[in-house]
């Protein structure tokens, strides 16, 4: 079942920047559902449109049967939130982040009480909750952040980066409590990154977006069959053995780059390898090296978008989350 | 209204749980009562017709006690924009904005939390003058209604300040421009108003525009009381018609915060 469809969502800010335009997505109930772009590709202004935190310029949505013009409260009401940004007061303790969040629910004390303690238990911070925020680690943190999105027992859950800044082992294991949550939970998530392998990994449907557009989206399976077939890349000894190679018959495509590399798709290059080999030696040929890359997340990205994604940090974020880091001291 | 509640008691705990905020918002004030207050002594100054002018007041922190409890409410209430502007930076307001809350619950909080410190303040404010010799000497005739009034004008100046550094916050992202604006009609609020000094000892504009202040209604009210207790017909309807401008200024305050907040604030 569908339970987020957009209508031409556009946002354009003061000023003229076109940061969504015209978005057309629909989001099943019960999956990892994640959009994939550079940093300022319009993945958090997507987010910050279906979570109502702004106001898109044109076009509607519609979740979970709600209009997200009209019903904005009835929205909110059904849906968690973690921002890309740190939203707990480190001056309160874990529990009492949670307990005021509970309350902006109307959720009864007892029943609120219950459902923090389990959520605490989900992401390993049961002997935290009752410590300063300030206290905590990044990663611990984030964790915190997690469950802030959780509370009011959400149908959908919006995560925007969930791991940006924070370092390769504490990523795998948010990626971890992420799957968890999704299993125990039966929530919909809807994830944005700029982590090829996050996405990978997490979604089970993926969008890629950039200039605030989708280019293409399906599983990350499909994405990758999209390419149609491998890369055999191939070093030779001179241009004319090289060019005798590019002839290869079975090549779905071939050019030469550099002086006298060869770089060939193929449909398969499970079967194609030994049949290419065959070819060489009956043409008395022998390439230097050879190399096959099967399609990868990043081939995809690189396809659809022209150009690699970068994982860097870019410097406003990396300012941001500075800040966040110093108000962990 | 959901989310009022849970907001106003975060602020609340973070004030209390940081003495320092409590210790630096009476520090201020406390120095005012004593060293300007004791700047000058109405009996050595002239007796009885200099004290004429200062409604009759026995000494100069007597007289002044109701500006610097007004002026402590301007000062406190001017953090309650500081904070709004501190969670919008911070990234905690986008929590609230995702929230089933009323957007003037996030303002109201602030509001709310900002009367409750100033009215703590005003009775630490008040305990200090008057252990201090030579200090506030408040009328016999002063009764428990008359605190509670004195009380009601605190609360409703408390609320306008606070108010209005909200309403300028709501919309800002910058800490600098804030307290940029509130160092600048800090000092003109303060003195182009009967809150130190009384009118038939000002040059005649001043007086005429001090009228007009509502730091001067609060500062006359709660000084009416004090040196009085028990008002007199004519004192008593200058003392309502001042009660009645902090009244309608406080209605029209909430109203403002509340539409403003509903449609203005965004992250």
């Amino acid at each position: 079942m569908t339970i987020i469809k957009t209508e031409d969502l556009t946002k354009i800010y003061p000023g003229g920047t076109k940061a969504v335009e015209d978005l057309n997505i629909e989001i099943e109930e019960a999956e990892i559902y994640g959009l994939l772009g550079k940093n300022g590709a319009g993945k958090t202004t997507t987010i910050k449109m279906l979570t109502t935190a702004i106001d898109p310029t044109s076009g509607n949505a519609v979740i979970d049967g709600y209009d997200l013009r009209k019903d904005k409260d009835k929205i909110r009401r059904i849906i968690g939130v973690v921002p890309q940004d740190l939203t707990t007061d480190a001056d309160l303790k874990g529990i009492e982040n949670l307990r005021m969040i509970a309350a902006f629910y109307n959720i009864p004390r007892p029943e609120a009480e219950q459902r923090i303690k389990d959520l605490l238990e989900i992401v390993d911070l049961s002997d935290w909750g009752n410590r300063y925020v300030s206290q905590y680690s990044g990663g611990m943190r984030k964790r915190l952040e997690l469950i802030c999105g959780l509370v009011n027992s959400p149908k959908i859950l919006f995560l925007d980066e969930p791991t940006l800044g924070l370092d390769v082992n504490t990523r795998s294991k948010m990626w971890k409590y992420i799957k968890d949550i999704q299993k125990e939970l039966g929530v919909t998530i809807i994830l944005t990154s700029h982590y090829l392998e996050e996405v990978d990994q997490l979604a089970d449907r993926i969008s890629i977006i950039d200039h605030g557009k989708i280019l293409i989206t399906g599983t990350p399976e499909s994405l990758k069959a999209s390419l149609k077939g491998d890369i055999v890349t191939m070093e030779f000894q001179s241009k004319e053995d090289a060019d005798l190679a590019r002839s290869y018959p079975g090549a779905l495509e071939a050019t030469i780059t550099g002086s006298s590399r060869v770089r060939m798709k193929v449909e398969n290059s499970d079967t194609e390898l030994p049949r290419i080999l065959a070819y060489l030696m009956e043409k008395n040929v022998s390439p230097i090296t050879i190399n096959v890359k099967k399609p990868s997340l990043d081939e995809v990205f690189l396809e659809y978008t022209g150009s690699s994604i970068d994982e860097d940090i870019d410097p406003e974020q990396f300012r941001r989350m500075m800040q966040n880091v110093r108000r962990l001291r | 209204m959901s989310g009022l509640g849970p907001l106003t008691i975060r602020e609340i705990k973070k004030w209390y749980r940081n003495p320092v905020y409590l210790i630096v918002g009476l520090l201020q004030p406390v120095f005012w009562i004593i060293l300007f207050g004791s700047a000058f002594d109405i009996a050595k100054f002239g007796g009885p017709f200099v004290s004429s002018f200062f409604d009759g007041a026995k000494d100069y922190i007597t007289y002044m006690i109701g500006g610097i409890l007004t002026i402590t409410g301007l000062f406190t209430g001017m953090f309650s924009g500081i904070n709004i502007i501190w969670d919008r930076r911070l990234g905690i307001l986008q929590r609230f904005l995702v929230s089933p809350i009323k957007r003037s619950s996030i303002v109201f909080s602030r509001i709310i939390a900002s009367v409750v410190r100033i009215i703590v303040q005003v009775i630490i404010l008040v305990a200090i003058a008057l252990v201090i010799p030579d200090g506030l000497k408040i009328s016999p005739s002063f009764t428990a209604v008359d605190a509670l009034l004195m009380v009601a004008a605190v609360l409703m100046i408390s609320f306008i300040f606070s108010s209005i550094f909200s309403i300028i916050a709501i919309r800002m992202t910058r800490m600098e421009t804030i307290m940029g604006i509130t160092n600048l009609v800090n000092l003109p609020l303060m003195f182009a108003s009967y809150a130190l000094f009384p009118p038939d000892l000002m040059v005649s504009w001043l007086s005429t525009v001090a009228k007009y202040n509502p730091v001067s209604w609060s500062a006359e009210s709660i000084r009416l009381l004090i040196i009085y207790g028990n008002l007199t017909g004519s004192q008593m309807s200058t003392f309502a018609s001042y009660m009645i401008y902090l009244l309608i200024l406080t209605v029209v305050m909430i109203l403002l915060v509340y539409f403003v907040s509903e449609s203005g604030i965004k992250e």
